[in-house]
């Protein structure tokens, strides 16, 4: 398989304390564009923490303090003076429980845009449909765009968060979980689209689905207790793990 | 030495003698509620119902009164009718106009004009008071006095029987005097819907405001600890402290800014608003507080900037808390008295000025219970018009925002 091999995201040496807890450790590792990057490890072992450096929603815990340097296309964002606005326009986010307002689909899907000046109805219009189609997701609301977003099952909720998001025309797309409060048939659903997303975007996503790392991730880092233990590619990383610890977690025996 | 199936036993019989005395005080105590709060409407309607009407609302409080007497050339006459007047309407021939004794909107008994004769002198007099404009005397005035020139006044408390007598048996007489009804509570409600209106206008904007700074914006340092618990101490101040601090800061304030010279509607208003303001704090905060983080989240990781999020996403969907804390607002404005006593004044007024003293529906029931003798009737039958007006302002206010929700896609 090709890979363009371009880095979006360096992360080096980044520590992350809650007031006294240290709950990252100097974690080091590349993301690649327009891949799927799978974080995998066990429950509190700071994957969502280390997802949410990467478009600085951290910033909103007040005892959270970081060191090193995260650089998004070398540039580093938590230098002085950063634009985290536009830092989360360019690197957007798609939430473990889908979080639509309560407004309709369509001012959903707008709602970004419009925090962004854009007023153009027309403007606005294309922005839902191809959103929506790329989020898989048109089909399915074209005819009452107008209705609440509440109304949506829970998986067209969590596609039309991601279309929420693509409205925004990211570059990168990170994915805490996207999939746990799922049943199958909308999981494979969103699994298919993020397939489906990767030609146009840099996807970041956090899973405890083994299965779901396996088969649509490109690299995998596995996290224990803070720190990275294996990063590599995934069919390395799960077929010949280099560590053990890796192995006993990826097979179920801890986790 | 009890056995052990007669411990368990006597431990069973225990708990259900305890469990039946907890459940007895509690329907006991709700009991005791429904009671109280049943006798207290009952008690208001009973007493109020018997002078609730239409007129009560829209007439004027001041009675206006006239003095006048025979025109040059008018005099007692043959004024025959052809109809014959119900029992306790008394009518002379002689003059042409007909009386009866009932009771006005405050309740007291008088004398009003039942029916007039085309050709009656009463229907042309001489203005003897203010004004040169010719009198007519007509349906539902009150006639006060009439003063004879040779025999003693007829006076309406002796009631209209005695009235007519004493009008037949004279051929002239020197004075007649007659008044508009008064007692209406008109001025009252429009003061009282001033009220509601600038209280709001000032309180909401700085209330929601604050509540905004407290839960969003604020850290959790000690400062803001402080002011929490100030605004909580606040909502425990007796209204009437409030209400000396209309009268000191308040209406002077007024006075300079606008052409008041005393308590006014304006400076009733800011008293009541600073009132209500840790309210308003307190009930926004709390809905702000349960709108769920997630939406805190979405928003900003699309790139929208914290005042964004804030008045777009989280406001709206504390609308309902808002709408409670008006709700709060509306009846704490229709309901106080004590603060407004100092702030507006106590002045029953038919011609109401947002800058001029007036008086609340609330005072208006205070000061008819300080008249001598004090006015139960009216005052209840106020207390039952302040509580459909709550009534009225409730449902609307649910309308609303019942439509607002449906616009903004929440279902409701």
């Amino acid at each position: 398989m090709m890979k363009t091999e371009k880095i979006v995201f360096d992360i080096k040496n980044l520590n992350l304390f809650y007031g006294e807890t240290q709950a990252l450790k100097n974690i080091e590792f590349p993301i690649y564009e327009k891949e799927v990057t799978a974080l995998i490890g066990p429950s509190g072992c700071g994957k969502s923490t280390f997802l949410r450096t990467l478009n600085r929603m951290n910033d909103l815990v007040e005892s959270c303090k970081i060191s090193g340097d995260v650089s998004f296309n070398d540039e580093n964002i938590y230098q002085t003076g950063m634009d985290v606005i536009g830092l989360r326009k360019r690197v957007g986010m798609v939430f473990q429980k889908p979080n639509p307002f309560p407004m309709s689909i369509y001012d959903n899907i707008v709602y970004g845009p419009k925090c962004q000046g854009i007023k153009g109805k027309a403007e606005l219009n294309e922005i839902v449909e191809t959103s929506l189609k790329q989020a898989a997701l048109w089909e399915e609301v074209k005819d009452r765009l107008k209705e609440s977003a509440l109304s949506l099952s829970g998986g067209q909720q969590q596609r039309l968060c991601i279309a929420r998001t693509i409205a925004m025309k990211p570059e990168v797309i990170l994915m805490d979980e996207p999939t746990s409060a799922l049943d199958p048939v909308a999981t494979a659903k969103i699994e298919d689209l993020i397939i489906e997303l990767k030609q146009n975007y840099t996807i970041v996503i956090v899973t405890h689905n083994m299965q779901q790392a396996a088969r649509i991730s490109d690299r995998t880092a596995f996290f224990l207790l803070g720190e990275i233990v294996e990063y590599g590619d995934t069919s390395h990383v799960f077929s010949t793990p280099d560590q053990k610890k890796t192995e006993e977690y990826i097979t179920g025996r801890f986790g | 030495m009890q056995s052990r199936e007669g411990w368990v036993m006597s431990m069973l019989s225990k708990r259900k003698i305890n469990d039946g005395i907890m459940t007895g005080i509690t329907y006991g105590s709700s009991f005791i509620s429904l009671v109280v709060l049943l006798s207290i409407i009952i008690y208001v309607f009973a007493n109020g119902i018997k002078l609730l009407n239409w007129d009560l609302v829209t007439h004027n409080f001041e009675a206006v009164s006239y003095i006048a007497d025979l025109k040059d050339g008018t005099g007692p006459g043959n004024f025959t009718v052809d109809r014959d007047f119900d029992e306790g309407i008394y009518y002379s021939e002689k003059w042409g106009v007909a009386l009866k004794d009932d009771t006005n909107l405050l309740g007291k008994n008088v004398v009003v004009v039942h029916y007039v004769h085309p050709d009656s002198p009463f229907k042309e007099l001489n203005n003897k008071g203010v004004g040169t404009v010719d009198l007519a005397l007509t349906l539902d005035y009150e006639v006060i006095r009439i003063a004879f020139v040779d025999s003693a006044s007829a006076l309406s408390v002796r009631g209209s029987e005695i009235m007519i007598a004493i009008l037949d048996a004279n051929d002239s007489f020197r004075e007649l005097e007659f008044s508009t009804t008064g007692g209406g509570i008109r001025g009252s409600i429009v003061t009282t819907l001033y009220l509601i209106f600038f209280t709001l206008v000032f309180a909401l904007p700085i209330g929601v405001g604050s509540a905004i700074y407290l839960n969003e914006y604020a850290k959790n340092t000690k400062f803001t600890r402080l002011i929490r618990s100030l605004i909580e101490t606040l909502t425990g101040v007796p209204s009437i402290i409030y209400g000396l601090m209309g009268l000191a800061i308040f209406v002077p304030l007024t006075i300079s800014l606008t052409s008041a010279t005393g308590g006014n509607i304006i400076s009733g208003s800011m008293t009541l608003a600073v009132i209500l303001m840790p309210i308003i704090i307190r009930t926004t905060e709390e809905s702000l507080k349960v709108v769920p983080d997630d939406y805190r989240y979405a928003s900003l990781s699309l790139g929208a900037s914290k005042t964004q999020t804030t008045f777009k996403v989280i406001l709206p969907n504390a609308f309902a808390g808002i709408l409670t804390a008006t709700l709060l607002a509306i009846g704490r404005i229709i309901g106080e008295s004590a603060a407004l006593v100092f702030a507006i004044g106590t002045a029953i007024k038919d011609q109401v000025s947002i800058t001029d003293k007036s008086t609340s529906l609330a005072v208006h029931i205070w000061a008819m219970m300080t008249d001598e003798p004090a006015n139960i009737e009216l005052s209840t039958t106020i207390a039952i018009i302040i509580l459909m007006m709550v009534l009225i302002l409730n449902f609307t206010i649910k309308i609303l925002s019942k439509r607002f929700m449906r616009r903004y896609g929440v279902k409701a």
